[in-house]
């Protein structure tokens, strides 16, 4: 069971895991428009953000792609394997599953309170709020979820790109962390241009 | 019984290499020193693996969907088994 939660592109992956890959993803471009959740690259999460719905699909769909771009070039450059493009696009999609279940969280109204609390308290931003222990135990717990969830991706894009380049050892993880940080980079100049010409 | 074929010394843990052959309809005996052949150096679920491959005519979308596995992770499977072999045939 463990395995198929950390890595199931042993048994998934190709055309099944890209259709059901970007429903995953449109269905979290709409409920992270309900819940005013913004991802603006492939790892982070803002809460609070209010976003067109357009914006909000268009920058989900763009993280996903770039990662998926720079995952294949890599992969083509370092496989010996005969990669397909389809295995790494379609695993790429199906590893932001655990962002479905994040773009809930901020549903509920203690992690805007507390994130309101705090700029107050140490900041001294905003208005005075009143937020009672329980809600505040309640973002807490919400935001280890979220971390959890973060942590759950990131272990997927791992497997996904280890399944579909067939890369090994160091070669795998130094080319895995160097996508991570250039696609971040990427996309933050992508997710500002965008911002500014959609939303 | 279905007896496994030993390709390891398990005194020393080197390849070990043919030195007789038997035939049982005549009881003849050829005794010399022959290299066991590269599939038979292979681990027995490498072997499956290349007969099962064989089997599906050769096509990794069938031996993927018989095996319940995805596609590249039969296609990894396959070409690690590419590699170990040109290792085994360095060798020799």
């Amino acid at each position: 069971m463990f395995k198929k939660l950390t890595n199931p592109f042993i048994y998934v992956a190709g055309s099944k895991s890209l259709v059901l890959g970007l429903l995953t993803i449109f269905g979290t471009s709409i409920v992270a428009y309900f819940s005013k959740t913004y991802f603006p690259d492939i790892i982070s999460v803002k809460m609070g953000v209010d976003l067109s719905i357009l914006s909000s699909i268009a920058q989900n769909f763009i993280n996903w792609f770039v990662v998926s771009i720079l995952f294949h070039l890599m992969a083509m450059i370092l496989s010996k394997s005969k990669i397909r493009m389809l295995d790494i696009f379609g695993t790429q999609a199906l590893a932001r599953f655990p962002y479905f279940f994040v773009s809930f969280i901020n549903f509920s109204e203690s992690l805007d309170l507390f994130g309101k609390y705090l700029l107050w308290t140490f900041m001294s931003y905003g208005e005075p709020i009143e937020i009672t222990i329980i809600q505040k135990s309640i973002a807490v717990f919400l935001l280890f979820i979220s971390l959890v969830f973060t942590i759950w991706m990131v272990m997927l894009m791992y497997n996904a790109f280890k399944v579909s380049a067939n890369l090994k050892g160091t070669k795998l993880i130094l080319s895995f962390i160097i996508v991570m940080i250039f696609s971040m980079v990427v996309l933050t100049y992508l997710s500002k241009i965008l911002i500014l010409n959609i939303n | 019984m279905n007896k496994k074929l030993p390709i390891i010394c398990p005194s020393c843990s080197s390849g070990l290499k043919v030195k007789s052959l038997h035939c049982d309809s005549c009881e003849t005996t050829i005794t010399g020193q022959f290299n066991l052949p590269v599939l038979l150096r292979l681990e027995k679920t490498e072997l499956d693996f290349v007969l099962d491959f064989i089997r599906c005519s050769g096509s990794l979308k069938i031996m993927a969907s018989k095996l319940n596995l995805s596609y590249p992770t039969v296609r990894n499977m396959l070409d690690d088994l590419i590699y170990k072999i040109d290792k085994l045939e360095q060798d020799v």
